[in-house]
């Protein structure tokens, strides 16, 4: 018969390295990445990137057929078997229910006239995902604004909605803002869009739409776009004093304005207090000084 | 001698009828409202930063925390908006079945503004009715996706799963006895003196000024705009349902009480469709797992019980989250109107005008 195993004491656990509240400054998501590319939807750079990859992928298969020549007047001079030649490569085959939106040409009777009538203020239409997009000059945005919704063929009597965004990775602006126009009387859609960099004043839509006074102020408060002649250019979600622009890409997501609490912390001397009470009804003199 | 000096108060944040915690600064004279200034922001947990930071499968659940009482709206518009950034042909059935449960949440939406509205004027018993019903929805709800609030209820590409055995049945229930119900609502309400008083030529806002302010939703339609986003620019199945725009002319809170009440109707009419005409076939499209934009940014507006609520998107190439992405909430936008709405007139007006205009201040502040 086997004797009875003593039981062994067990192992203290070691204790934990570094301080009992959360190091937010040290945390993964505090580390800013900030992008590298700049998102802008646009036809010219869906058009260069196409031509650029067209025109490599022909060098490739001119550079594939040249070594197959050279490998087959190589193999014949040694009398060998002709190597087999190059099969030129087609793209992979998806079948998936997705179908890309790609940029295309701007078609809707809308953005041809609204070209007509701002001429070069307009630097780029287009069409993307059935939605149509108008981008112009920065100085020009009030002016185009105002052809949308008084010309009597566009008609957008309402601006649904405006935002913007931030590209630190651009050179020549850091923040584009897009306008969504809506004709409630025709059931058009439209965005206008303008490239604005860092520290320039867009002129304040309110005069035209209303509707862009809280919005423009919400794009103030995220993104710190300052806009020109607005009537109340304050935050509108963040509190007065808040620090920094939420929305901007080097704003992280973890960490500014976020408070550590060490609730072990008797900050106000309410627990000191308490214990204070609680002896008393036990009738202890937690003051009372120890004899020496 | 009387002192005549205007008085500043506030109404809120901590205030029963302003639906959460909206603060108006009021200046009154007496008892007229001369300058009213409404302050937000209480509850804003920055949705849009967060989406930015998680992907598109992720980013659905946050949605349903911006307005709480009609969240499978909000989930449509964002798995709607995801599926035109990616060009995914969701199934038909899928289609039918987001209608039907898009339009039983605008039921229980309107029941939700219904009760709370006709408490704040002074109504109790409707509430209580009211609740009843949106009860039932809940169910519903809980039956397809586990959640009454917060449902995350639909997938990017379709549905998760096909709607449970006895969903139909039980839906079926609850539209053989809604009309009935909304009797019993407009008998309490709609001939009530006392409700008369307290809507009837109240918190008016002409059609111009809605347009200008960018104010969509009932309190557009019944200042005699018929403007509804399922008909403009229709998503889902909507362009399959027979269904029409209830407009008002009167443009004040009778009307729109009005207005909201022939929309449960026709809400009623598009479910009955839905569940009478639903087709076969999978609720899912065939969609890879990672999820890969391309450059790209799309604006997707859709009918919310509130309005029209839209999602931006800029997304970057080969990315797995959203560059950008913004709410275009109708609460927002309609909430701007509110000092044209009730300055100069009385203060009780006040709770009248918030909770017509049905704000939520969860997807104000976002």
């Amino acid at each position: 018969m086997a004797e009875p195993l003593e039981p062994q004491a067990p192992e203290a656990p070691e204790a934990p390295a570094g301080p009992y509240v959360y190091d937010y400054l040290a945390a993964p998501n505090r580390q800013v990445v900030l992008p590298k590319t700049v998102p802008l939807p646009s036809l010219r750079t869906y058009q260069a990137e196409v031509a650029a990859a067209a025109a490599a992928d022909e060098a490739k298969w001119q550079k594939q057929l040249a070594d197959f020549e050279v490998a087959k007047a190589k193999a014949e001079a040694e009398g060998k078997d002709a190597p087999k030649p190059p099969v030129r490569a087609v793209p992979r085959k998806d079948d998936n229910d997705m179908k890309t939106p790609w940029p295309t040409e701007a078609k809707a009777a809308d953005l041809l006239k609204l070209q007509e009538l701002l001429g070069d203020k307009v630097e780029e239409i287009f069409e993307q995902a059935g939605e149509r997009v108008c981008q112009v000059k920065k100085e020009a945005i009030l002016e185009a604004l105002k052809v949308c919704r008084d010309e009597a063929s566009l008609k957008y009597e309402m601006l649904a909605d405006q935002s913007a965004t931030h590209y630190p990775a651009a050179k020549d602006f850091a923040f584009s803002i897009v306008y969504h126009l809506t004709s409630v009387s025709r059931h058009q859609r439209l965005r206008l869009r303008v490239l604005v960099p860092e520290g320039f004043l867009p002129d304040s839509a309110c005069s035209l739409y209303p509707s862009a006074n809280w919005m423009e102020r919400e794009i103030y408060d995220m993104l710190g776009i300052r806009f020109a002649n607005h009537p109340d250019m304050t935050r509108i979600l963040c509190p007065e004093d808040w620090e920094g622009y939420p929305l901007r890409k080097e704003y992280p997501t973890v960490g500014l304005g976020q408070r550590d609490i060490d609730f072990r912390d008797d900050r106000g001397g309410v627990l000191n207090r308490l214990a204070m009470v609680k002896a008393g009804q036990m009738g202890i003199n937690l003051k009372q000084p120890k004899a020496e | 001698m009387f002192k005549n000096e205007e008085m500043e108060i506030n109404l809120g944040p901590q205030h029963p009828s302003t639906h959460g915690v909206l603060r108006v600064k009021l200046r009154l004279d007496g008892e007229t409202v001369t300058k009213c200034t409404p302050v937000i922001g209480y509850l804003h947990r920055g949705v849009e930063k967060i989406c930015e930071n998680k992907t598109y499968f992720q980013g659905q659940v946050w949605t349903d925390r911006l307005d709480y009482v009609a969240a499978i709206s909000n989930n449509l518009g964002w798995a709607e908006g995801v599926e035109k950034l990616f060009g995914i042909e969701v199934p038909r059935r899928a289609k039918y079945i987001r209608t039907l449960l898009t339009e039983q949440n605008r039921l229980a939406s309107h029941l939700l503004w219904l009760a709370t509205h006709a408490l704040d004027i002074g109504a109790m018993t409707v509430f209580l009715y009211a609740f009843r019903e949106r009860e039932y929805l809940l169910d519903l709800f809980e039956a397809f996706c586990g959640a009454r609030l917060t449902t995350t209820a639909f997938r990017i590409g379709g549905l998760r799963e096909d709607l449970p055995p006895g969903f139909i049945k039980d839906a079926q229930v609850f539209q053989d006895r809604f009309l009935h119900c909304l009797y019993e609502y407009e008998e309490l309400l709609t001939e009530n003196r006392i409700w008369k008083k307290r809507t009837v030529g109240v918190a008016k806002l002409n059609a111009e000024d809605c347009i200008a302010l960018g104010v969509t939703g009932p309190v557009l339609r019944a200042a005699g705009v018929p403007y509804d986003i399922r008909k403009a620019f229709p998503n889902a199945a909507y362009a399959e349902m027979d269904f029409e725009i209830p407009t008002r002319t009167e443009a004040d809170t009778y009307a729109r009480y009005l207005v909201r009440l022939a929309e449960m109707r026709q809400s009623h009419r598009i479910i009955q469709q839905c569940l009478d005409g639903l087709p076969e076939g999978p609720v899912m499209a065939k969609i890879p797992k990672i999820l890969r934009s391309e450059v790209n940014e799309i604006y997707h507006p859709i009918e919310a019980p509130k309005g029209e609520l839209g999602y931006y998107f800029v997304s970057e190439k080969g990315g797995t989250m959203p560059y950008r992405m913004h709410v275009r909430a109708p609460s927002f936008v309609n909430l701007q109107a509110l000092p044209k709405m009730i300055e100069g007139r009385l203060l009780a007006d006040v709770i009248a005008a918030i909770g017509t205009l049905d704000v939520v201040l969860g997807e104000i502040d976002r």
